[in-house]
């Protein structure tokens, strides 16, 4: 019991003298201006990052081809040794994939007309590539930057570029779901929502940069560094994962129902009655 | 550009994306989708072999009910016939030991009748031979004539019975 006390009271004063030491001793020199962090967060002007020594790119492009290799990996080690072993009656673990699997393929709806496989496998892509690329910032892995500092792996999506990717090709798979469900009628109907790859692209593009740029400035500082990245790190991003994920599937699955369903036929206007005579009517009676 | 948006980082985006998407639909979606649809089909299956054997067992439920029904009437029907048989044999040994009664009784009355008519003609012919020695006695003792009278009276009237 004293040792466990005696523990506790060592954590603690440790826990205040790092807290005071950082405070005391303050940023270093050169230390990056706040401004010029949260400019280089949206912009990378100066953070780039080598691709494999061919181009400089935005560590965004680096962090999705990361998740991108990660989860390839994972998925051939999935299919190699746990989907052969697939029982009626499922295991814990594959309970989890198929619950993962039926959760994102549930937003393509289960009476899309057309090729409804098609939207479930977009989706389901969409969704694993949101969902664990906005959890990804978590890690923070460090990475060096072309100009000889390093940056922290963001989200992909806080990247405009990845943003733009996704929203465009989301609204390529809704015309396509048009065109391939309904038709030219699709197609047209796919058109006119116009503003959905804008809107698509700059929410996720708004959410995640936004968290990012919290996330940043709380680490900005030393005295925010502390309890703080808790709740905003860690809780708040996790939020972020789970609602960004179901907004972007559940908007391609709703409008892919949409422009995929085939226009009822219009009913055939009834040829007007005439009108009985007075004469008539009265024989009628 | 803008806010840094760059046209090759978007088709290295698109490109990223496409091989994860490829990937993640042969590597995990469809198997795990195929495995999904096989194992509602082995449902629908099971479901379609129950119904049809529920279908089975209330057709045999409804088959045997009414052969239990027939059955109830021809329960019936042998427990009338087989009572109609009870009554007839009854009646029949009745009349049987009716009969057998009657020729007893017939035979005991023949039977005492004989008795009776031996013990008459006994005690007739008793009283006969007492008169007869009775008269002898009394012949003797009385008049010959008029014995001899009736002796042979006496004599007529054996001869008549």
């Amino acid at each position: 019991m004293k040792q466990r006390k005696k523990g506790m009271i060592v954590w603690l004063v440790l826990i205040a003298v790092l807290v005071a030491a950082t405070i005391a001793i303050g940023p270093a020199a050169g230390h990056e201006d706040v401004r010029i962090a949260m400019r280089d967060a949206v912009l990378h002007e100066e953070g780039r990052v080598s691709l494999f020594g061919i181009m400089d790119v935005n560590p965004g492009l680096i962090a999705a081809v990361v998740i991108n290799a990660t989860l390839l990996v994972i998925a051939a080690l999935i299919r190699i040794f746990v989907i052969p072993k697939f029982t009626i009656v499922p295991g814990k673990f594959q309970l989890v994939i198929e619950q993962i699997v039926g959760l994102l393929d549930a937003q393509a709806g289960s009476k899309t007309p057309g090729k409804r496989s098609f939207v479930g496998a977009y989706i389901f892509a969409v969704g694993v590539y949101i969902f664990l690329g906005t959890l990804f910032e978590l890690f923070g892995i460090q990475v060096p930057t072309t100009a000889g500092g390093t940056v922290t792996l963001p989200a992909p999506l806080s990247d405009i570029n990845a943003a733009i990717c996704m929203g465009c090709l989301s609204y390529l798979v809704i015309v396509l779901g048009g065109a391939m469900g309904a038709g030219f009628h699709g197609v047209l109907a796919a058109l006119k929502e116009f503003s959905l790859p804008i809107s698509m692209s700059f929410r996720l593009f708004g959410a995640l940069l936004s968290g990012l740029l919290v996330t940043d400035l709380v680490y900005h500082y030393a005295v925010t560094s502390y309890v703080i990245p808790v709740a905003v790190g860690v809780i708040f991003t996790m939020l972020h994962a789970v609602v960004q994920t179901y907004v972007l599937t559940m908007l391609v699955g709703i409008y892919y129902h949409e422009v995929s369903e085939k226009p009822e036929p219009k009913p055939k206007k009834e040829k007007k009655q005439k009108k009985l005579r007075p004469r008539q009517s009265v024989q009628a009676n | 550009m803008p806010l840094n948006i760059d046209w090759q980082q978007i088709l290295l985006h698109l490109l990223n994306f496409v091989i994860l998407a490829g990937g993640l639909y042969f590597l995990l979606y469809k198997p795990v989708e195929d495995f999904i649809s096989k194992r509602e089909a082995y449902y629908a299956d099971r479901q379609k072999d129950s119904d049809r054997r529920n279908e089975e067992s209330q057709a045999l439920k409804a088959e045997y009910e009414e052969k239990l029904g027939h059955a109830d009437e021809e329960i019936r029907a042998r427990k009338k016939e087989a009572a109609a048989e009870l009554e007839k044999a009854i009646r029949a040994r009745n009349a049987e030991a009716e009969a057998q009664a009657k020729e007893i009784i017939e035979q005991a009355e023949k039977a005492a009748q004989a008795r009776r008519d031996k013990a008459l003609e006994d005690s007739n012919r008793d009283i006969r031979k007492l008169a007869i020695d009775a008269v002898e006695k009394l012949a003797i003792s009385s008049d010959s004539e008029a014995l001899d009278k009736f002796l042979d009276e006496a004599e007529r009237e054996v001869r008549h019975d």
